[in-house]
Formats: structure tokens, sequence, C-alpha cells
């Protein structure tokens, strides 16, 4: 019963606080609309830590009817289990330290109730989405996440830019949520249920070409919402919103809901070889295409999305390899490490007044000691350095991999490999060049002690976020112990030997990308700055552009559309609609003109018509009575 | 001694036509249009006058008195209309009032 009030404090809370900014926060003072908002994820994420006390066994927590017609029921159902409870009590916790963030990153822009509002509500939808029991609650989550996304990514909406982004992303993903959607009233077609618990006990009813198929669906919705190859080129135009807004939506949490979906629906999933096959592929690619574009990126910010579009690209390996445990640790790890990079960005960002060329910047390792420090933990994660948190999850995924065997995931294994090699190389290119050299000049603005003081905790996380799953050699992981229970929760079976060899091999890879990165941008710093002011060679304008896709999808889907459109607008509406109407406008006026010149204005013509009517009446009479 | 229905309606409606062709024919006066229209209305009323006779029942009559206090008070108005128009043109030609063209 406890169980059930945690939970809906959990919910009610980001809702209340974000009901109350929205209606009430313009009339608020500043620092009272700041304070509810944080305070209403810190509440949520207490809740979440009692859950988490009080948790025994996977739970169903019914709360309420949404509604009833016919066969389609669909209560406010949550469901506890390892899965959801983790990725909850991470939701709380680094959703809360971002609104503290926030409100000194953001301390100059009016629109505080705005962006509080919006924040909050995010992490209300979010829970929603990773808490929901029926499938339709988990899409109103998922829907309700991406509307908080559009608007926060189009926050300053004044410059067209920024609201483009925003239409961008919201018009990408619907792609997947039309996928999703789809599947919702196939599985509700085939099973009459949509309840996540009952559907995954339910998968061994239907034959393995329809679970394909759906598990397919499932991989598009994914595509959408968790920036994979080929929706994922909103995801570095997403970087136009504020950077806590990047770091919250955009790296930590909703991009990987894509990731949570198709764990959370993985016993239905499961069955199909060739569904799990197409989610490992999705995954290897876009790790690589991530990797590869993050390569050459000027952005600051766009350089970590495009790795958080190859790290959710791991996740998805991860999912396809059969191993929901090593995809969930990696995304748990993630999310405490990217958005550790993207506030240690955002300091950066503020403190070198909002210029976000990383070839501009430089020297900030002595201006900024705390923010390089913790920044360089967070690249060291991401980079997969041995024994920080990042090199332990990407490796249990990697590992994974091998151990499912056959040609196919051998080569997604060495492609996972190239891809772990070119992360470290970037994410070290990437502190060289900000925080190496020697021009350091900085911008102190009042709230960066605050700032960078929210790093710590993250950047501890990410160090020492291997402990929540230790490999097999130094003791039982704790995530293994928790998702034993749940359908591909299962530790891979490898042996400490192999286990040890894949490790070293990883860790040498990520070694040999730091020393790459070293030679190039620490050691030739100068030279690559001189570079940068000459126009780029085609490789590198290659993958600055994201190997063009944008320009693809202009050819292919936008450039039709816009002649479709006009051809609508010109032939069809203009043309066929507005002429016809137009047309029948004027044929009823001439015919009014032609009859208005029957009314001369002379009293005599009107009589003797007049007169000529009545004799005409009178004859017609008389004809009928002789 | 009677008069038979039939030519109290044939006097009548020689007595309407007449009426109509003065009021068609003479439009260049409003007068002359009027008094015309006074015909009508007269043969109108001998109309009523001889169905009453001719059927014995009042009500005819009756008819015939309304439409003389009618006719008077129309007549009053119309000729206030005359001098009205008269002022305005200089002119009782109904030919000349034709702002009403369409």
């Amino acid at each position: 019963m406890m169980l059930a009030t945690y939970l809906t404090l959990m919910l009610l809370f980001p809702l209340l606080g974000g009901l109350t900014c929205a209606v009430a926060g313009r009339k608020l003072p500043r620092v009272l609309v700041e304070s509810l908002a944080c305070a209403a994820v810190f509440g949520s994420f207490v809740c979440a830590l009692l859950t988490a006390l009080s948790y025994t066994a996977p739970t169903v927590v019914t709360l309420a009817d949404w509604f009833a017609a016919f066969d389609l029921v669909i209560p406010i159902s949550l469901y506890l289990d390892p899965l959801s409870l983790s990725l909850s009590v991470m939701i709380g916790f680094v959703c809360g330290l971002i609104h503290l963030y926030s409100v000194f990153y953001m301390r100059e822009d009016e629109d505080y109730a705005r962006y509080f509002a919006l924040l909050n509500l995010f992490v209300f939808a979010m829970l929603t989405l990773v808490l929901a029991e029926s499938l339709p609650l988990l899409y109103l989550g998922w829907e309700g996440v991406g509307f908080c996304s559009y608007l926060l990514i189009g926050f300053w909406y004044r410059d067209t830019n920024n609201a483009d982004a925003g239409r961008k992303a919201f018009i990408t993903t619907r792609i997947g949520d039309t996928a999703f959607m789809i599947a919702l009233a196939w599985l509700f077609q085939l099973f009459g249920t949509l309840s996540v618990t009952k559907l995954n006990g339910m998968g061994f009813l239907m034959p393995v070409s329809v679970l394909t198929l759906l598990g397919i669906l499932f991989l598009i919705a994914a595509m959408g919402k968790s920036a994979q190859v080929p929706l994922m080129v909103w995801l570095p135009d997403a970087m136009a919103g504020p950077t806590p807004v990047s770091a919250m939506i955009h790296a930590a949490t909703m991009v990987t809901a894509g990731v949570y979906l198709l764990a959370r629906m993985y016993p239905l999933i499961a069955a199909s070889q060739a569904a799990l096959a197409a989610i490992a592929v999705t995954g290897a690619v876009t790790a690589f295409y991530g990797a590869t574009c993050a390569l050459a990126q000027r952005d600051l910010k766009r350089v970590l999305a495009y790795s958080t579009i190859s790290q959710i690209g791991y996740m998805m390996l991860g999912v396809g390899a059969e191993a929901v445990t090593a995809a969930t640790f990696h995304l748990l790890v993630h999310a405490f490490f990217k958005a550790l990079l993207f506030l240690g960005a955002g300091c950066v960002i503020a403190a070198m007044h909002h210029e976000q060329d990383i070839f501009k910047m430089g020297g900030l390792r002595r201006t900024l000691p705390l923010t390089f420090w913790n920044f360089l933990a967070g690249a060291a994660c991401l980079a997969g350095l041995p024994l920080t948190g990042g090199f332990f999850s990407k490796d249990g995924i990697l590992m994974a991999v091998w151990h499912k065997g056959g040609a196919l995931y051998q080569s997604l294994y060495f492609l996972g490999l190239l891809t772990a090699l070119i992360t470290a190389f970037y994410s070290f290119r990437l502190v060289f060049l900000v925080f190496g050299g020697g021009n350091g000049h900085v911008h102190r603005t009042s709230g960066l002690g605050v700032m960078q003081a929210v790093l710590i905790p993250l950047a501890i996380l990410g160090l020492f976020g291997g402990v929540l799953n230790l490999p097999g050699y130094m003791g039982e992981g704790l995530l293994t112990r928790l998702f034993a229970a749940i359908p591909g929760g299962g530790a891979v079976e490898a042996t400490h030997e192999q286990e040890i060899v894949m490790q070293a091999v990883a860790g040498a890879l990520a070694l040999a990308g730091l020393a790459a990165a070293w030679l190039r941008y620490g050691k030739g710093r100068a030279h690559r700055m001189q570079e940068a002011q000459s126009p780029p060679s085609p490789l590198i304008s290659f993958l600055a552009n994201g190997w063009y896709f944008d320009a693809l999808y202009n050819v292919l889907f936008v450039r039709p559309y816009r002649a479709l459109a006009g051809i609508l607008w010109e032939r069809m509406d203009e043309g066929i609609i507005d002429d016809s109407l137009d047309g029948l406008g004027e044929g009823i006026g001439s015919v009014g003109r032609r009859l208005g010149r029957w009314s001369t204005g002379r009293v005599a013509v009107y009589l003797i018509s007049f007169a000529a009517g009545g004799a005409l009446i009178l004859g017609y009479l008389a004809w009928l009575v002789l | 001694m009677s008069v038979p229905l039939s030519h109290i309606l044939i006097v009548a409606s020689l007595m309407f036509a007449m009426g109509l062709g003065c009021v068609v024919a003479w439009r260049a006066n409003v007068i002359m249009m009027l008094i015309g229209i006074e015909i009508m209305l007269n043969a109108v009323m001998l109309t009523f006058v001889g169905g009453s006779a001719h059927w014995g029942i009042a009500d005819g009559q009756l008819f015939s008195l309304m439409l003389m206090a009618l006719t008077s008070a129309e007549v009053s108005l119309a000729l206030a209309m005359v001098v009205y128009l008269h002022r305005r043109k200089q002119t009782v030609n109904t030919d000349r009032f034709d702002s009403m063209k369409g």
C-alpha cells in the first residue's frame, strides 16, 4: 500500500509543480518558482528512493481506471520492476541536479516560468513513460516527453533557426510515433489487451513472422525517439535549446526512451531472431555513424549530440544482442556521464560568452579547473578508459555481442570496437581543444560556482558507476542480480579469462584513441588551429555535415513534398477550386446585371408590364373557362 | 326595374379598361395617372355594388364605402407627393423620375 502512495507522489510532484509554474508562474516571485520546480523534482527523487527501499518483487500497481469502452480497458497502472525502478531513480537524480543547474544557467532569462513549467512537465511525462504498465499510458508519456522536448528545443523561439529545429525534431520523431501507434492497434487486435506484463507473457501465441513485424514497428518507434539511423537527423539540431535542456532531454533521459521501450517489450520481441538482428544492426550502424560524425564537428554541443547518438547505438546493440542488463547498465552510466559532459559544456559556454566553436577555445584547464577535472572525468567515461563506469558498461555490451556468436554479430562486434576507438579519439580531441593550449580568458558569471559544484556528484557516479555492475571476475554485479529475474536479464556466460582478454582489448583501444588524440590535438594543437582557418577537406565536410543525410532527405522527401504542395496549391487550390468558385460568382453576377437592365426606373414601363401580366393571367383564365 | 348584372359588369370592365388606358398612356402627367386610378377604383366599386344588388347581400356595399374612405386617404397622400415631386424637378412627367434605374 505504501508503494502506491510513493508511486503516486512520485508522479504528482512534478505534475503539480509544472502546472503551478505554468498557471501562476508569472505572478509568483522568481525565487519561489525556481525553488518550487527544484523541490518538485527532488521530492519525486526521494519518493523514488523510498520506493526502491520498500521494493521486494515486480509488482503492478493500479491507481485508477483511465477509460473503458467495449473490450478496450485501459487502467492507469504502473509496473515496478528492476528496469523501471532503476530508471526512475536515475531520472529523479539527474533531472533534480539539472533543475538546480538550470536555476543558475537561466538566471538572465526572463521566461523562467515557462522554462521550469516545461522542465517539470517533462519529468512527469518521462516518469509516466518509464513506470507505465499499460501501453497507452506509456504512449502518453512518450508523446508528453516529445511535446516538452519540442517546446524546449524552440525555447528561444524568436530565432527562426531554433523554432525550425524544434519542428524538425517533432516531425522526425512523429514518424517513429506513427509506427508505435500502428503497433499498439495491432497488438490490441491480436491479443485483446494492452498491458505490458500480459503481452510479454503471450508472445508464444503468435507466429514468429508477426512478432518480427511487431519488433520492427517498435524498432522504428525507437529509431525516432532515440535518434537512430535513419531517423537521427533531428538530434544534432536539437542542440538549439538551452544547454541544461540538451543535458536532460537530449542526452540523459528522453532519447533513451527508445532503448527503454525495446527493453520493456523485450520478452515479446525476443522470440524473433530477425527483429533482434535488425535492432543490433541499427544500433551498431548508428554507433559508428555518430562516432564518425563527432570526429569532425566544430560546435561543442554538436560533438556531444553525435556522441549521444553513437552511445545510444551501443545500447540498441546491447538489446539486439539479448543483453538487456548490459544495455540498461550503459543507459544509466551514460545518463550520468553525458549529463556531466553537457553541463560541463554549459559551464564552458557560459564562461565563453556563448561561444560554441571549439577551435576558438583553449586554455580553460587553468582558468576553469573544476570544470576541467569534471569534464575530463566525463570524457574518460565516454572514451571508455579502463576502470571508469563507461568502460565496464560498454564492455558488457561488446561482450554480449561477441558471445551471441554468428558471423553477423561478430562483425558487429568489430564495428563496435572500431567505434570505441573513434569514440576515445573524439572525446579527447574535445578535451585537448577546449582545455589545452594557453590562451584562456573567461568571463565569470555569478552562478558559475554552483553550476560547477553540480558536476561533482555526476562525475563521481560516472567514474565509479562501474560498481553498479562489476564483471564476473570481480564479484557479482548489482544490476545483474537485480535483473536476473526479468527475461533477458541473465548474465552472459563467459569465462573470466575471456572477460579479462576482451576488457584488455577494449581498454587498449581506448588508450590508443587517447594517445592518437594527444598526438594530433595535444602536441599538434597549433597546427590544427591553423588548419581550422582554411576550408575543410571533402572528407571532413562529409563527416561534419552528418554524411549529408540532411541534404539527402532534402532531395528525397522535402523537395518532392514541396513540389507536390506547390502543385496542390497553385493548380488544385488556386487553379481548380478558387477559379471555379470565382467563375461561379462571375456567372451569377453577369446574370444579375443582365436582369438588372429590366428595372428601368420608369413607372410607365412597370405599369405596362403589370397590365400585360394581368392581361396574360386573365387570358389564361378565360382560356381555361371557355 | 332592375339592371341585369351582366350589363353592370360590362360597364364596369369598360370603365376599368379606360382607366387603365389613361394610366398607361398619360404618363406625362402624374395627376392624369391618378385620375385614371380613381376611375379604375370606381369600376371596382360599381362591380361590388352590382354584385351586392344582384345577390341581395350588403357586404358589397359596405366594401365600396370602405373603398371610398381608402381612396380619399390615398388621393390626399398622392397629391401631397405630387406637390413634393413637382418641387424637386419642376415637372410632373413620370419619365423624368427614373432614379430607381437598375
